[in-house]
């Protein structure tokens, strides 16, 4: 059965409308909050110019690093949660489905229009997202780009893939990295994330 | 009582989470607690501004767009209930600001999204930690009463990252 996007989307507009007297939200296995758009992307982009230039690649790895962490908490408390069960597991056939109920949650949760274009079992996962808020908010902000600036995007693609075929939680963290060859930021028609194997990972 | 439908506000534009018709994004703790983290361990002070003033930004243009929208809510009372139900329904905690006015005053948080995030994930900190919820109330009480960003400061006097039983935040003008 195919992942069914909307089902995802329902759940998690229902669900984040719910909050229990603490004004906590706790769905899909974690906390979660509501806030701007522009609140992250001020964040991201004025830690990697406070840093500065000499430091950008550092500051961009950091960025990525953090996104990726938490992607990897966040839909491992995401599979494991009621929610999932009740909603999302029924719809997975196989392994690979997973990521595509992955990708359906971030939808649902106002990253992007993010669409799995490949994935090669272990090997390569390719997603396109048309409309990122990080690309977005940069050219907005700040122009066109020399590189990719969908830091938090980037990160959560490796962990996609750390999560299904990473050793086990909490173990395959960055068994994966992803590149984004393509940024709307930098003038391209949309935002390309790829994730292969970790050099660094595999090192003896 | 604040005559918004929270229900309504909270949509979606396509792909898009709109909130009062401004994009936002759902995150969760892990998320927001490591970019603090991050933050904090590599630029120390200047990264907890950023944390500050990012969120003073953003709830500033959001709240400015949302009283032009509701011009019902007139008294700066109802004006700072309404930010409370803002801040408990996108899940940033409880805030109780009964004792703030126009100048100043202080703010008590009995519960909030980012020392839950803090402690699961890292226990008891030495120093307050609630930069964002400082942020977040100056850029509210500076849209509440039309000043400009900046006009107020926010420091915190207790944390709950702390153990401290609520976070207690002192609120002056500049």
């Amino acid at each position: 059965m195919a992942i069914d996007g909307t089902k995802i989307i329902h759940a998690v507009m229902e669900g984040s409308r719910i909050r229990e007297s603490k004004g906590i939200i706790p769905l899909f296995g974690v906390y979660l909050s509501l806030f701007s758009v522009q609140y992250y992307n001020r964040v991201s982009f004025n830690f990697e110019k406070k840093i500065g230039p000499a430091r950008a690649a550092e500051a961009e790895s950091l960025l990525i690093n953090a996104a990726q962490e938490c992607g990897y908490a966040t839909f491992q408390g995401i599979r494991n949660s009621w929610e999932w069960d009740e909603i999302v597991k029924p719809m997975i056939d196989r392994q690979e489905d997973q990521i595509m109920g992955f990708a359906a949650v971030a939808v649902a949760f106002g990253w992007g229009d993010l669409k799995v274009q490949k994935l090669i079992p272990n090997e390569e996962l390719v997603i396109r997202v048309g409309d990122s808020y990080e690309a977005k908010g940069y050219l907005k902000d700040y122009g066109h780009a020399a590189s990719g600036k969908c830091f938090m995007l980037r990160g959560v693609t490796g962990a996609f893939m750390d999560l299904i075929y990473g050793e086990s939680y909490p173990e395959g963290c960055f068994t994966f990295l992803a590149t984004e060859p393509l940024c709307r930021a930098k003038g391209d028609p949309y935002c390309e994330f790829i994730a292969r194997k970790s050099p660094r990972k595999n090192l003896p | 009582m604040v005559p918004f439908d929270w229900k309504r506000e909270l949509d979606r534009r396509d792909h898009q989470v709109v909130l009062f018709g401004q994009p936002i994004a759902i995150h969760c703790h892990h998320y927001n607690i490591n970019l603090q983290k991050t933050l904090e361990d590599t630029l120390g002070e200047e990264g907890i501004r950023l944390i500050y003033q990012s969120a003073e930004e953003a709830v500033y243009c959001s709240l400015k767009t949302l009283l032009a929208q509701y011009r019902e809510i007139k008294t700066v009372k109802s004006k700072l209930e309404m930010c409370a139900i803002m801040y408990q329904n996108c899940g940033l905690g409880i805030i109780h600001p009964q004792t703030i006015e126009n100048s100043g005053g202080f703010v008590i948080s009995s519960s909030s999204h980012h020392v839950t995030g803090w402690l699961a994930k890292h226990g008891r900190r030495d120093t307050p930690g609630c930069h964002f919820s400082r942020g977040w109330l100056a850029g509210a009480l500076e849209a509440i009463s039309g000043k400009p960003l900046g006009a107020f400061s926010v420091k915190e006097i207790k944390c709950k990252m702390m153990r401290d039983k609520e976070c207690l935040f002192h609120v002056e003008e500049h």
